[in-house]
């Protein structure tokens, strides 16, 4: 059986994690935004092998659920929320393979700040950092920038698509052996080898050249996580890594397939892009203990309707605090997150039905022998590339998935035993 | 007592001289910066300041093969990227890193400060620029750059509209409450609702200001419209002038500006531009002087590059024996005039650029340099110096472990950090 990919999502961003706090949330919730968590995460994700952890982000406190942002701060759902980048090379520092992703956003970032960025912290993290390509869904970040509202979807995408565009071409900018740092002959950088970038687009413009050097991977690894076909076909042309939500093997295995085929129509090799699928492993030492917490997740999961409600709120930009609980919901439009309101937003369905519904993702509930078991089947159906565990950033959890579930994995040959490479990307390209 | 602090940027330092060690590659390490750092806190110092700028110079035989070839100002990387490792690494020492009001969208300028100030524990600054060269505009989509006067105009609201984001969280209202569920007060929160001719945002900033509230700002500017916008903003400010005369003339400026503005003064620190040539001889370093002196006179392509990378202008292109040329340039102003003022009976440009202008210079051994220190700055009336020099491990211990503890013994700098911001020390006195 042939080894996939793990990565670890930090959903709600560098918020607080646990709040309110659970039985193993652990102490020091004042001090939320304290890097140690996210530094022994990765080393403790490190040991178990994973490519990378990847940090989501947003620029703005979300207002929708109730036309208000009362129920978000109160709850601490999504806000506060710290810059992510800064901690990439607090956490690098302290490890020494695994792959680091911040969330970036193609509609704020100019191009060369986020080029410039990249490059500098690619040096600094020794070639392991990587950016996650988003478009910002929501109207507030724009209002955030100075604009009216958020663009047009698909519109976005095409922003997108041009941004990455000016930052290759910046990147593009300095060959890969320009620098000779030749001590004799006095000559730092070659002039024959770096070039301006000269990049006039629809949305951007920008000359170059950069005024970086490349880092060891000269181009960061790119994730993606958008499911709409704007996004998917964005990320078949331009990611090394995407990540997905998808209900069921069946439905990862057509994704892995319809990525095959966009970026075998954008003219790339479907191996260079490795699609992690998310998942929520509850790992126990006995399987009864285990499908135990699950069940009592799922039970306070659908007690709580309003912290679904606010989520679908956020997610969609729509105010889930108006409709009748017990009413039909109208279909939904949204110019926001399409594909992720899609998947919730059923038309037909009661609002109460929906809150009540399990989320997305294979089942992976039992011992970490169980769903290593588990795992390495589903992978096989899919054909490639590996998960995504998104679930609680508290240590306990920490310690189930990369010393319980980790182990199981390896010793079943699923996982890699060390990292053969240097660079993030490479690690991630060695299967 | 005066202040210190340390004005470098990240880019290649030394790495061809005697002393450069393996500076030709380890330049790029955090390891360095995070050495430096702490033998700057183990002296005193207030701060270290990372100069920055977004292009690669081509004013210079309009062509960027000079620059690059002697890794002058190219390659230059983002200084914000090293600021978190070095507050993790230190536990006093003030850490700014340079920001252009002209280019950094407010948002994230204001969300990645607070970021900053968080994890540091409120040590952190930001050193704001406009940024003078053409390129910088191209580079981000603009056919040229802005008139010079009105780039600060915009630099005054972008730090209002930052401001206003920073004061979106009122202090207090991250509660974090076990017993009633509340994490954040709503009631403390409010959008910043700024609006002005450049710049819109709505807010509030999705965290609350970290320990200093408004990370402290510095500035740089010597022009007119520069000096004005350091007055009324900023915390310290950095000063480039010839001598101990001018330095009391600077200062009294800004005190003027200040007052003007409606500001206390002395919540303004002016440090000055400052080299040092330390030897365990006053004779040895007067000689050591004498030699940089003559290699300084002697290379005169290298003072025609730094006039051209102040200017934009090309100063390959003029005739060195003709009369000093006038330049009129929108880059960086005072600079240019600082070059290009005739002094000791210059009159062709290659007059001046056989005599480049210096910043003040103190020459000795480490007891003369701090006599010397103490009185002009007991002339100056405040308030400090910035180290401006080569960057390697043998110059920084000469300051640390040499100048500082002969300044130390004569009271003239802390010895020890009385408070735990940048802001509270840079204010001690």
């Amino acid at each position: 059986m042939s080894m996939f990919h793990l990565g670890w999502f930090v959903g709600r961003g560098l918020s607080p994690q646990s709040w309110p706090p659970g039985p193993f949330a652990g102490a020091g919730q004042a001090a939320w935004w304290d890097p140690q968590l996210y530094i022994d995460l990765a080393a403790s994700l490190e040991r178990a092998g994973f490519d990378y952890v990847m940090i989501e982000d947003g620029m703005f406190v979300p207002d929708v659920f109730g036309g208000t942002s009362e129920y978000y701060l109160a709850q601490a759902h999504l806000v506060p929320k710290m810059d992510p980048i800064p901690y990439l090379p607090l956490i690098t520092r302290e490890t020494a393979h695994i792959g680091v992703i911040a969330t970036v956003t193609t509609s704020f970032y100019p191009p060369f700040l986020a080029a410039r960025l990249a490059t500098s912290l690619d040096h600094i993290t020794g070639g392991r950092v990587g950016f996650n390509l988003v478009t910002s869904h929501n109207d507030r970040t724009a209002q955030n920038f100075g604009q009216p509202a958020q663009l047009e979807h698909d519109r976005r995408y095409a922003m997108a698509a041009e941004w990455m565009e000016a930052v290759n071409a910046l990147w593009a900018g300095w060959d890969a052996d320009a620098v000779l740092a030749d001590e004799d002959s006095g000559v730092y950088v070659d002039p024959a080898k770096v070039r301006p970038a000269d990049f006039a687009g629809e949305f951007f413009r920008t000359r170059g050249p950069l005024n970086t050097m490349p880092g060891p991977q000269r181009r960061p690894v790119i994730c993606q996580a958008g499911g709409s076909p704007a996004g998917r076909a964005f990320g078949a042309a331009h990611a090394d890594t995407i990540i997905a939500q998808s209900a069921s093997a069946e439905a990862m295995r057509q994704y892995r397939d319809e990525i095959t085929d966009l970026a075998l129509a954008a003219g790339r090799d479907p191996k260079s892009i490795k699609i992690l699928f998310s998942v929520s492993p509850v790992v126990d030492a006995s399987a009864a203990a285990a499908a135990e917490r699950a069940e009592a997740a799922r039970a306070a999961r659908r007690a709580d309707i309003e912290r679904t409600l606010a989520s679908m709120s956020y997610v969609s930009g729509i105010d889930f605090s108006r409709f009748d609980l017990d009413q039909p919901l109208p279909p939904i439009r949204t110019n926001a997150a399409q594909a992720s309101t899609a998947a919730f937003a059923v038309a037909g369905m009661t609002l109460r039905e929906i809150t009540q519904r399990d989320p997305a993702g294979p089942a992976l509930v039992g011992t970490p022998d169980d769903v290593a078991v588990a795992m390495g089947e589903i992978m096989a159906y899919v054909g490639g590339d590996g998960f995504l565990i998104n679930g609680p950033v508290e240590r306990r959890y920490i310690a189930e998935i990369s010393d319980g579930l980790g182990r199981a994995l390896r010793r079943r040959g699923l996982v890699r035993d060390g990292y053969e490479h240097g660079t993030f990307r490479e690690n991630l390209l060695a299967f | 007592m005066f202040h210190l602090g340390w004005f470098l940027s990240y880019d290649v330092h030394a790495w061809r001289d005697t002393w450069a060690g393996r500076g030709a590659t380890e330049w790029v390490s955090p390891d360095f910066y995070i050495d430096m750092s702490r033998a700057l806190e183990r002296a005193g110092f207030d701060y270290l300041m990372f100069e920055d700028g977004s292009f690669v110079p081509d004013s210079y035989g309009s062509s960027p093969d000079w620059f690059l070839r002697h890794a002058s100002a190219v390659p230059k990387h983002d200084p914000l990227t090293l600021l978190a490792t070095l507050a993790r690494a230190t536990s006093h020492i003030g850490l700014i890193a340079t920001m252009t009001t002209t280019f950094y969208p407010p948002f994230i300028a204001a969300r990645l400060m607070a970021t900053l100030d968080h994890l540091s524990g409120g040590r952190v600054g930001a050193n704001l620029v406009t940024s003078h060269n053409i390129r910088t505009a191209q580079n981000y989509g603009l056919p040229g750059q802005i008139e010079h006067d009105q780039r600060y105009a915009i630099a005054a609201e972008w730090v209002e509209a930052v401001t206003a984001l920073w004061a979106s969280w009122q202090p207090g209202a991250v509660r974090a409450d076990l017993a009633s569920g509340v994490f954040t007060d709503p009631a403390l929160v409010a959008p910043a609702d700024f609006r002005g001719a450049h710049f819109a945002t709505r807010g509030p900033l999705n965290i609350p200001a970290g320990p200093q509230r408004r990370p402290v700002i510095c500035q740089a500017g010597g022009s007119p419209a520069g000096r004005d916008f350091g007055a009324r903003y900023a915390d310290t400010i950095l000063a480039q002038v010839g001598s101990v005369e001018q330095m009391r003339d600077y200062r009294s400026d800004i005190s003027a500006r200040a007052a003007a503005h409606g500001r206390d003064p002395a919540e303004v620190k002016v440090l000055f531009l400052t080299s040092f040539v330390l030897a365990d001889t006053d004779e040895r370093a007067q000689q050591m002087y004498r030699a940089q002196v003559a290699a300084t006179e002697a290379n005169i392509e290298a003072n025609l590059v730094a006039m051209s990378y102040a200017s934009g202008r090309d100063f390959a292109a003029f005739d060195l024996d003709a009369p000093i040329p006038t330049v009129a340039t929108n880059a960086a102003r005072a600079t240019t005039e600082h070059h290009l003022q005739a002094r000791d009976g210059a009159v062709t440009l290659r007059d001046i650029a056989e005599k480049p202008p210096h910043t003040v210079r103190f020459i000795g051994s480490p007891d003369t340099v701090a006599a010397q220190l103490d009185e002009a700055m007991q002339h100056a009336g405040g308030d400090g110096f910035l180290v401006q020099g080569p960057v390697s491990r043998r110059a920084i211990a000469e300051i640390a472990d040499g100048l500082a503890p002969a300044l130390r013994r004569r009271g003239l700098i802390r010895d020890r950090y009385a408070h735990a911001t940048l802001r509270e020390n840079l204010r001690d006195f």
